[in-house]
């Protein structure tokens, strides 16, 4: 059955309850469940999908509440007008938070865990010492709730229901979308996401926004359910945690994991405080939430979380060259004085090279002389100190990694960066998603099963980059940087590891590429191969770059034997 | 504008509490820099402590002697927790979630035994405070910081100095190598785990000396103890000690200066700023 | 000295090696060369005690260590300098050299060691308060070779020392090996370089898919077709 369709008629079920005359502990005891799992969800958007673990949930879910407290309660707005408003100030404050923390690499993972929990109790500091609560809390009790069924409790059961359908249906479509796929990129690695093409600070913003507008509603409705709201009920790091458990328990991988996990939870929270046991009932939860983890790391419906492809292998799309556009033997690339410092280490000390349009360009030079530091600059791995870097016409300097990705330059990563939870194919296929293209899911799919096939990968393109050996997850590399058509490609030691015969054949390989109209530079140490494949060479030295040429001049150079064969410990 | 008397009174009993976030501080830092495991059962054992310290001195045991039950009894539960995380493999962000299943079993222990009243314990350690100078110094707290600095101090001169130490620091950076060059990484990683429930239990001692119980109360510590276990650094018992020095005279001065109501405030702003402008000392 | 029969080790159904039988002499200097995904890595860390055998035996100067747990290997003698180095980064390169001779018998000789891995290394000295990971590839290597010679090893294990270096080092860095093999440590090394590792040893096993194919003298070896071929490129 198509998704739109099970989701309405599971609403059009739900929806009829409030209307059966059952008592209202029913009504009462689903909205619960559905204000649950709203908050699990909204939870998951950004904590789940992309990895940035929130402790401070509660802060946005009472930002919330008391954004309808204050205009409902004190100022006597109409309630269902304040929601709006419940929903744009967890947002706003959410992106104001994003805003900063998203930038500094250094907060991720426990870090931003524990920054989102400290929010949570500035929040409450604020609140309880100014005119928004001030102590005592705030009455809703007067607070006229809009009719949409029989009962009051009725309409805050329709209401529930209607954000939660919603909450999980947006939870769907990211999860099935070019957005969701970035998330889970962002995930896996961040930074090669972002060097792939992914706008991860856009993308982090609007799931942070997402996930703290629909707490934020979830709060409205739910302070004026409570009829009376005190900082400390609301503000609480039991909601925090509650709502990691749920979702945990559930499975974070997977759109439906935050729901059923609210929906067990609370089904077994509520059938112990009501019985006699409620202090062992809520021991007996801890347990169940440890025996989870250590068992079922992924959460229930982790098995399930794995996308199916959206093209087939027989959808590949023709094979086609990668348009050249200008002269040949014109500079694509031109660099002048790059500059790069790592904790007092110079990595770059002004380095001058031009890379010139279809040619192999060799980039060699002993241990530690900036090879590597030069293709993580060029693409924006890593900031230049000083000097510029001009591609077809374009300083790159200073420029976001995604948007050096989307002008046309690739790379491959020395140790392989493979995404570890995303398929062969959905990890070829997100430089296409995010690159110079930006085509949609299926499309870059089709192109993704392109490259596979040139490098030899179709076979595994359903399997994980752990059931790859080294051999393969190069070429994987290979192919991801391939899938995005790139103007300008960077190979960083791609044939270390590698038999001779093995070798024979990634050379044919990139002679392949070059072909297709690709300029590629070639970081190497197999001597044989950089002889054999580049039409020029660069020798780097200590962060400088002192030779250039053709291979055979070069390698005869007298300065360059010194470097490469004389100082022994360099 | 306070009186000087009162101001050096506000910052004396801002190093009091500091430094018992430091000591509760002491057991975290080391199992997150050293171990890779946020412990959020370490608070639940804390007040765990605290409460059988309580019963026990109830009971006539004097407070201090009944760290001789407690502390042995915690570090068995250090090195099963470490087991237990071990076996499974858990990675880092689930030993937060992991451990924070131990905290709601434990406190819901504390609950069924003690239930949720307050509990205050009487000994004749808790009367008793001097006078230097215009400023008083109850002996509770006193001895908390005495306690808090020897523990930080010998905890980081061994990690620095000693072969277990450099092993423990070694290990926890490389756990396999360091098994190749004769480190049992693994009974190590118990030790240390073991270390660190004593510690809760240290910990919890200093803190029925000084402080009314409830269960509810355990979450209050959360929050600023990370505070300084982060701003003093992973793995750093002195670190952590002195950050919570830090916060706890920056809460009091800000009683005394501005309004109570404000104090809670003052840790977390502290942290924020601290990660904002200073993040790549951590981890 | 160290004899290894059937030795099995890897995950699940396909392990890494499944039939590994090689043996190294007192004092000799062995090299194991193969292709990539061969399984060299997993051999070696069967042999040093990091990898548990599935099956087969391992024996070493006349003694069963199959069942040894991992850190009782550098008291039987044996010694690692693991692929890609793994040093102790955050330590000092003192402390990382003080914790090669971490355990007992070999801490009473720590300062006599440590003299001497300081004079085959001499550009460690003047480096030993800096941390581990402040140092060159090459340091690094020298590093991970001086902390291996600490415990005063009667077997010597490198996986893979050439990775990731230049030209120069290598071959500074195997002339130590040399040295270190003729003051009557034996060595054992796995190498993807071929050239240079048959260049080096006395005698060399090929493996090839988790099984040893070949052994022999280098001469030999190198004049087979199939390893021609496969590994010299001609």
């Amino acid at each position: 059955m198509k998704p739109l369709a099970l989701f309405a008629a599971v609403g059009a079920a739900f929806a009829v309850v409030p209307f059966l005359g059952l008592p209202a502990f029913y009504e009462s005891f689903l909205y619960l469940v559905f204000h649950w799992i709203v908050l699990a969800t909204s939870w998951n958007l950004l904590s789940g999908y992309s990895g940035y673990f929130s402790f401070g949930h509660a802060a946005f879910f009472g930002a919330g509440v008391y954004s309808t407290a204050v205009l409902a309660g004190k100022a006597g707005w109409p309630f269902l007008l304040t929601l709006p408003v419940a929903a744009a100030v967890p947002a706003a404050l959410g992106v104001a938070l994003g805003a900063i923390v998203f930038r500094l690499p250094a907060l991720r993972g426990e870090l931003f865990a524990l920054i989102t929990l400290a929010l949570m109790f500035v929040f409450a500091t604020i609140v309880l010492n100014t005119p928004l609560d001030g102590g005592p809390g705030v009455y809703m009790s007067a607070v006229e709730v809009p009719a949409l069924a029989p009962t009051p409790s009725g309409s805050f059961y329709l209401l529930a229901l209607i954000l939660a359908l919603g909450t999980v249906g947006i939870a769907y479509s990211v999860y099935r979308s070019r957005f969701g796929t970035g998330l889970f990129a962002i995930h896996d690695d961040e930074d090669v996401a972002e060097v792939m093409g992914v706008p991860t600070y856009r993308y982090k913003l609007a799931a942070l926004a997402l996930s703290c507008a629909l707490a934020g509603l979830a709060g409205g409705i739910h302070g004026v359910f409570v009829s009376y709201v005190t900082v400390g009920e609301t503000f609480s790091g039991w909601l925090a945690l509650n709502v990691i458990l749920m979702a945990a328990l559930g499975g974070t991988r997977h759109w439906a994991g935050p729901a059923v996990g609210a929906a067990a939870v609370t089904v077994m929270t509520f059938y112990f405080t009501t019985s006699d046991y409620a202090i062992a009932g809520r021991a007996l939860v801890g347990l169940i939430f440890i025996v989870v983890i250590l068992f079922m790391p992924n959460g229930l419906l982790g098995r399930f979380a794995v996308r199916k492809p959206l093209a087939a292998r027989s959808e590949a799309t023709a094979a086609g060259t990668i348009a050249v556009q200008g002269k040949r033997e014109e500079p694509i690339l031109v660099v002048r004085g790059a500059k790069k410092a790592f904790k007092g280490v110079q990595a770059l000390a002004g380095v001058d090279l031009e890379v010139r349009r279809g040619e192999i360009l060799g980039l060699v030079g002993p241990n530690g002389s900036g090879k590597s530091t030069l293709i993580n600059v060029v693409s924006g791995h890593y900031p230049i100190d000083g000097g510029s870097m001009v591609f077809e016409g374009r300083e790159l300097a200073g420029q976001a990694p995604h948007r050096v990705a989307r002008s046309g330059i690739a790379r491959t990563y020395q140790i392989p960066r493979p995404f570890a939870h995303l398929s062969v194919l959905e990890n070829v296929a997100l430089p296409p998603m995010f690159g110079q293209v930006r085509m949609d899911r299926r499309a870059a799919q089709a192109e993704a099963w392109r490259w596979l096939a040139f490098t030899g990968l179709e076979k595994k393109a359903l399997q994980f980059p752990k059931d790859l050996n080294l051999h393969e997850r190069k070429f994987l590399e290979l192919a991801r940087a391939l899938a995005s058509r790139p103007k300008l490609l960077f190979l960083d030691e791609v044939l270390s590891g590698l038999t001779p015969s093995e070798i024979d054949g990634a050379v044919r390989t990139i002679r392949a590429i070059r072909e297709q109209g690709a300029t590629i530079v070639f970081v190497e140490h197999v001597m044989r191969a950089v002889m054999e494949l580049t039409d020029r060479v660069v020798v780097l030295t200590n962060g400088r770059s002192i030779a250039q040429g053709a291979p055979r001049e070069v390698m005869r150079d007298p300065q360059v034997i010194d470097a490469y064969l004389g100082s022994a410990h360099a | 504008m306070p009186s000087l008397t009162l101001l050096g009174q506000s910052v004396l009993s801002g190093v009091f509490i500091g430094a018992l976030y430091g000591l509760l501080g002491l057991g975290l830092t080391l199992s997150w820099g050293l171990l890779r495991q946020i412990n959020l059962a370490h608070f639940a054992l804390v007040f765990l402590g605290a409460y059988l310290n309580y019963q026990l001195a109830s009971a006539g045991l004097d407070p201090l002697l009944t760290l001789a039950v407690t502390a042995p009894a915690f570090f068995v539960f250090g090195v099963a927790l470490h087991w237990l995380l071990a076996r499974f493999s858990v990675s880092p962000l689930n030993t937060l979630l992991v451990t924070f299943g131990f905290m709601v079993m434990i406190e819901s222990l504390i609950q069924w035994i003690w239930t949720a009243d307050f509990r205050r314990m009487e000994n004749h350690y808790g009367n008793v405070r001097w006078k230097v100078g215009e400023l008083y110094v109850p002996l509770p707290e006193l001895l908390t910081l005495i306690v808090a600095a020897a523990l930080a101090y010998g905890v980081w001169a061994l990690l620095r100095y000693t072969d277990l130490g450099k092993a423990m620091r070694a290990a926890s950076e490389d756990a396999p190598v360091a098994a190749a060059f004769g480190i049992n990484e693994k009974r190590l990683a118990l030790l240390l785990s073991g270390a660190c429930a004593a510690f809760a239990a240290v910990a919890g001692v200093c803190l029925a000396l000084s402080h009314t119980l409830a269960p509810a109360q355990i979450y209050a510590w959360i929050g600023v103890v990370f505070a300084a276990v982060m701003i003093g650094g992973l793995g750093n018992p002195v670190g952590a000690l002195v950050a919570g020095i830090v916060i706890g005279v920056s809460e009091a001065l800000t009683m005394a200066l501005i309004a109570p109501a404000w104090a809670p405030l003052v840790s977390f702003t502290l942290l924020i700023a601290y990660l904002l402008f200073r993040p790549h000392r951590l981890a | 000295m160290l004899e290894a029969s059937s030795l099995r080790a890897g995950y699940g159904a396909a392990p890494a090696v499944w039939d590994a039988s090689l043996e190294v002499g007192e004092g000799e200097l062995v090299v194991v060369v193969g292709p990539n995904g061969a399984g060299k890595t997993t051999l070696i860390n069967a042999l040093a005690g990091l990898h548990r055998m599935e099956s087969g035996s391992l024996r070493f100067a006349g003694r069963d260590i199959s069942r040894l747990p991992a850190h009782l290997f550098c008291d039987v003698g044996i010694a690692l300098v693991p692929e890609g180095r793994r040093l102790f980064t955050g330590m000092t390169v003192l402390e990382n050299l003080e914790l090669g001779a971490y355990r007992g018998a070999a801490k009473a000789h720590r300062a006599a060691a440590l003299k001497r891995v300081l004079a085959l290394f001499p550009m460690l000295d003047e480096k030993l308060g800096r941390p581990a990971g402040t140092l060159s590839g090459g340091q690094q290597q020298m590093l991970a070779i001086g902390r291996a010679l600490m415990a005063r090893p009667r077997l010597l294990l490198l996986d893979e020392p050439s990775l990731g270096l230049s030209p120069a080092i290598v071959v500074e860095m195997f002339r130590i090996i040399r040295e270190v093999n003729r003051d009557g440590v034996a060595v054992l090394l796995v190498e993807q370089n071929v050239a240079l590792a048959l260049q080096l040893a006395r005698r060399a096993y090929v493996l090839e898919e988790g099984r040893i194919v070949a052994e022999g003298e280098p001469g030999e070896l190198a004049s087979q077709p199939h390893i021609q071929r496969a590994y010299l490129g001609h």
